[in-house]
């Protein structure tokens, strides 16, 4: 422990690392061990509006069509969370340590209740927006990336992440003609810029370069997301019949 | 792992606005259960004990850590005599060792009681006996908060000149 409660801090290295797909990304849950899961996870991860969950909706008609079964998953929609968070954001009350931690409490239940179950009975999980989301908005606003990463290192590593990349000039484009752009996807919290749209293009700049600044290090496989939603959609079932399926893509291949 | 952040976020709220502020003004915090207990409890939960003690790594550390320790079988007594209804969670009932409610308190509560004593040399809590009464305990208490705050005129009725 430390005399820093906004800047924790910590020596030992628990979401990087060696990372290996299926497995926990750290010190895990000792008491769910998951090796040998037969499930796929799929994460969707991008920023707000770039069009995840879009995107899910289509994979999950296609993966259904094939005859996977398809469990989908998504932030904050864990039941027991949910109206404290909400309640939370509409007060405007906590802290960004205990934002922080809502959020992983809210993961966590969701790994425990449906991602593990649904591994182990060997579903297809599709994630929209995974620990990568709330890493990148803990980082801007300052909390110690490596606390961050022991934090979540009871998060399983994805099969497969996804990362919608998008620039920002696109991304607005995309939310204003959606539906407008929202207090805290603008990170009107941090005081940033002056009017909600400058503080959407400030705050959305330092969160890609956040996403960024993590591909390498949890093997994101980044996809252009400035382009039709046919042709992001057409990428993705490449690489997920190509990882579920290696052999029958190789035979339609050659 | 739920269980376990959703008590570090209350923690930290409690941190935040109920213990920081008065540290930053000078004033002494009495704490009532502190991240020990977490660490003890999650432990025994079957949550990586290093894992907790990184997540806790945003808490102050204590000037002084009391730990009154009471054997097991005196905690259960004291429990029966005041016909206190056992909690779900505090009896680990969650996870399933005993259908008997004591029972599961007995086994659950004598786990969480040997994490303490790991924390005991690992953070340097002092163990005050919690088998005595109420008076023998305050007194040893209070000679360590004294000498903590490295006041030496304490009144202590006993050891005062007639
Ligand atoms: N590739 C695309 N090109 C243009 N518009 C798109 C594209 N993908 C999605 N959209 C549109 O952008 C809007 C937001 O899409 P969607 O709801 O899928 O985004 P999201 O990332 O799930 O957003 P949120 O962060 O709010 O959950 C929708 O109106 C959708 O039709
Ligand atoms: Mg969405």
């Amino acid at each position: 422990m430390n005399n820093q409660p906004d800047a924790p801090q910590s020596t030992d290295a628990g979401a990087s690392g060696d990372i290996q797909a299926g497995r926990y990304y750290g010190r895990g849950i000792p008491y769910l061990p998951i090796a040998g899961y037969p499930g796929k996870l799929i994460a969707i991860e991008g920023t707000d509006g770039v069009g995840r969950s879009t995107q899910i909706q289509l994979l999950r008609e296609w993966l259904e069509v094939k005859g996977y079964g398809v469990v989908e998953t998504g932030w904050t929609r864990s039941p027991l969370m949910q109206p404290t968070i909400e309640l939370a954001k509409s007060s405007n009350t906590l802290n960004k340590l205990t934002f922080v931690l809502l959020y992983a409490t809210d993961f966590a239940d969701r790994m425990e209740k449906e991602i593990i179950p649904a591994l182990k009975a060997g579903f297809v999980v599709l994630s929209d927006r995974y620990i990568f989301t709330a890493l990148a908005r803990a980082g801007v606003r300052g909390v110690d990336r490596l606390w961050l990463r022991n934090l979540y290192g009871f998060g399983i590593a994805p099969h497969l992440v996804f990362y919608l990349n998008v620039d920002v000039k696109t991304l607005i484009a995309r939310v204003l003609a959606a539906r407008g752009m929202d207090f805290w996807e603008s990170g009107m919290d941090l005081k940033v810029g002056d009017d909600i749209y400058d503080s959407f293009r400030a705050y959305q700049s330092k969160l890609l370069k956040e996403y960024a600044s993590m591909a390498d290090e949890f093997h994101f496989r980044v996809v252009d997301a400035r382009r039709s939603i046919d042709k992001i959609q057409d990428e993705l079932r490449k690489q997920v019949a190509a990882f579920l399926e290696p052999e029958a893509t190789l035979k339609s291949e050659g | 792992m739920t269980f376990s952040l959703l008590h570090a976020t209350d923690f930290a709220d409690r941190l935040l606005y109920k213990i920081i502020p008065p540290l930053k003004a000078g004033m002494i915090v009495l704490a009532d259960r502190y991240a020990y207990t977490a660490f003890a409890r999650d432990a025994t939960r079957g949550v990586d004990r290093q894992w907790v003690r990184e997540l806790y790594s945003f808490a102050v550390r204590p000037d002084l850590a009391l730990y009154f320790r009471v054997p097991i079988d005196m905690s259960v007594d004291r429990l029966m005599a005041r016909r206190v209804k056992l909690k779900f969670y505090e009896a680990g009932m969650d996870l399933g060792w005993s259908s008997n409610p004591v029972e599961s308190f007995r086994l659950f509560q004598g786990k969480v009681l040997d994490e303490y004593d790991r924390l005991v040399d690992e953070f340097g809590l002092e163990v005050v006996s919690a088998v005595g009464s109420i008076t023998e305990q305050q007194r040893v208490v209070r000679a360590l908060v004294s000498q903590q705050l490295q006041i030496n005129h304490v009144e202590i009725p006993d050891e005062q000149p007639a």
